[in-house]
């Protein structure tokens, strides 16, 4: 009887394990879907593109993981799935991913100084490593890219006076507020960031630690991370991987920081990542700043950003209209990556679209 | 006084003129950077979507066009090397490693 019992937990406790779908060196496919829903989403997505004018929402790659199983991709040429496709500022969340990793070796706490890892921010000592992480630096940054050429402390960053050493032109920057006061967006805190984690990890792991850290792990084999000439990993803008690779990171994400029975980033950290930053004020980007993530929730007064999404939605958002969304409650994540010229593309569209098309069905 | 009532025109012209050097005194970094902005993004650009995503030449070209004009674009395939010239200034791009990707004048 009682030998009855045990094979019969045994059972359950195998059911249970297989139960969650974890990708091994290919992602498992899931039932592919079809209809109305389906079509309405691609007609979104894919419209005629226009390689001339380079107007209008010009997808590269859409990929959709449901249950940790592969249920849809489409790709646009050039773009395919083994394309390691620029993610911009997509990047920022992944840098935050890596943090994460080294949070979990207990290497620091939210509260050090950034210039306890980075002597260069002597200017700024209260600056702390959160309020880097909540882009709440209180540096005076100009983040626009294309229509403020002069101005833009992110093109002079990335292509003339600070593209050799990104964080110490960011900081040599100015103080325009106390640190963690107030949310300004700036690539600049995230190469911060980067540099910090020199430190951290330790510049002899630091050329690796991407890999060693989290791709590896995840089983992503062909990520790409660019450096500045000081060997500092750009991670304002600068990291490629395919849609299938990003989606890994998402799953991780969507379970909390767990890969396979492998807790590899605390659940404090993810915590971290989702919780808006406290002095935010309403409509001050596209989406609600967390922890270098992106998030779907009602802030100060305002509507949560994408209404058509739960408020679960947690975002890594990039230039031109790279996406990953990542939906917890509905086990869902998706990548979209893009060329977009102009500003038609919309995440709430994508999002209402993609989840009539394979979350919503499958709701009680 | 009597100077600004006989000149009101070159009065102002002057002031104008006094306030324009002003400003690109002040923006003196910036201005002189400026021109190296089409070049420099034009060769990263280019050399990441040609080397790192592996996108054939001419997506990459129509991929980093700009409304500012460049010139002298050559792409050294053996060398995985991008030079662009544009607005009187020249930046490389170069292929470093898989891992690393490209650099700007690295």
């Amino acid at each position: 009887m009682s030998k009855g019992l045990s094979l019969c937990l045994m059972f359950m406790f195998s059911l249970a394990a297989h139960a969650e779908n974890w990708p091994a060196e290919q992602w498992q496919t899931g039932p592919t879907t079809s209809g109305p829903a389906l079509q309405a989403l691609e007609a979104y997505a894919f419209p005629p593109r226009d390689d001339v004018t380079r107007k209008g929402i010009r997808t590269d790659a859409l990929l959709v993981i449901l249950d940790g199983q592969l249920i849809y991709e489409r790709y646009a040429a050039p773009t395919t799935a083994e394309t390691p496709h620029l993610t911009w500022s997509i990047s920022k969340s992944l840098m935050a991913t890596v943090f994460g990793v080294a949070y979990g070796e207990g290497l620091f706490r939210l509260q050090d100084p950034a210039l306890k890892f980075y002597p260069a921010l002597n200017k700024h000592p209260d600056l702390t490593l959160a309020d880097l992480l909540h882009w709440a630096s209180g540096l005076d940054w100009q983040e626009d890219y294309e229509y403020a050429p002069l101005k833009s402390s992110v093109v002079a960053m990335l292509y003339t006076r600070g593209h050799a050493d990104m964080a110490a032109f960011t900081a040599n920057h100015d103080a325009y507020a106390k640190p963690g006061q107030a949310f300004r967006y700036s690539s600049g805190d995230s190469n911060l960031l980067s540099a910090a984690l020199k430190n951290i990890v330790g510049p002899a792991r630091y050329p690796d630690y991407p890999w060693t850290a989290l791709f590896d792990p995840l089983g992503i084999r062909h990520a790409v991370w660019e450096t500045d000439a000081a060997g500092t990993f750009v991670a304002s803008s600068y990291a490629y991987l395919t849609a299938r690779d990003l989606a890994r990171v998402g799953l991780l994400m969507a379970r909390d920081g767990r890969w396979g029975d492998r807790q590899l980033l605390p659940k404090d950290w993810v915590a971290f990542n989702r919780e808006p930053f406290s002095h935010v004020q309403a409509n001050q980007d596209e989406a609600v700043p967390g922890g270098q993530w992106w998030l779907n929730r009602a802030v100060d007064g305002a509507p949560t950003p994408w209404p058509d999404a739960p408020a679960d939605t947690f975002a890594a958002l990039g230039h031109w209209g790279q996406a990953m969304y990542v939906i917890p409650g509905e086990r869902l994540v998706i990548v979209r990556y893009g060329d977009d010229r102009d500003g038609s593309y919309r995440h709430n569209e994508l999002l209402k679209l993609a989840r009539q098309a394979f979350a919503l069905k499958v709701q009680p | 006084m009597s100077f600004v009532r006989r000149r009101p025109f070159g009065t102002l012209s002057l002031l104008l003129f006094i306030a324009l050097l002003g400003w690109i005194w002040q923006e003196r970094t910036a201005l002189w950077a400026f021109p190296d902005i089409i070049s420099g993004y034009t060769a990263k650009e280019y050399c990441s979507c040609r080397y790192v995503m592996n996108n054939p030449a001419d997506d990459c070209y129509s991929y980093v066009k700009q409304w500012l004009p460049t010139s002298g674009f050559t792409d050294d395939a053996v060398s995985k090397r991008v030079t662009v010239s544009g607005m009187g200034r020249s930046n490389s791009a170069v292929w470093i490693s898989d891992r690393q990707g490209c650099g700007l004048n690295p």
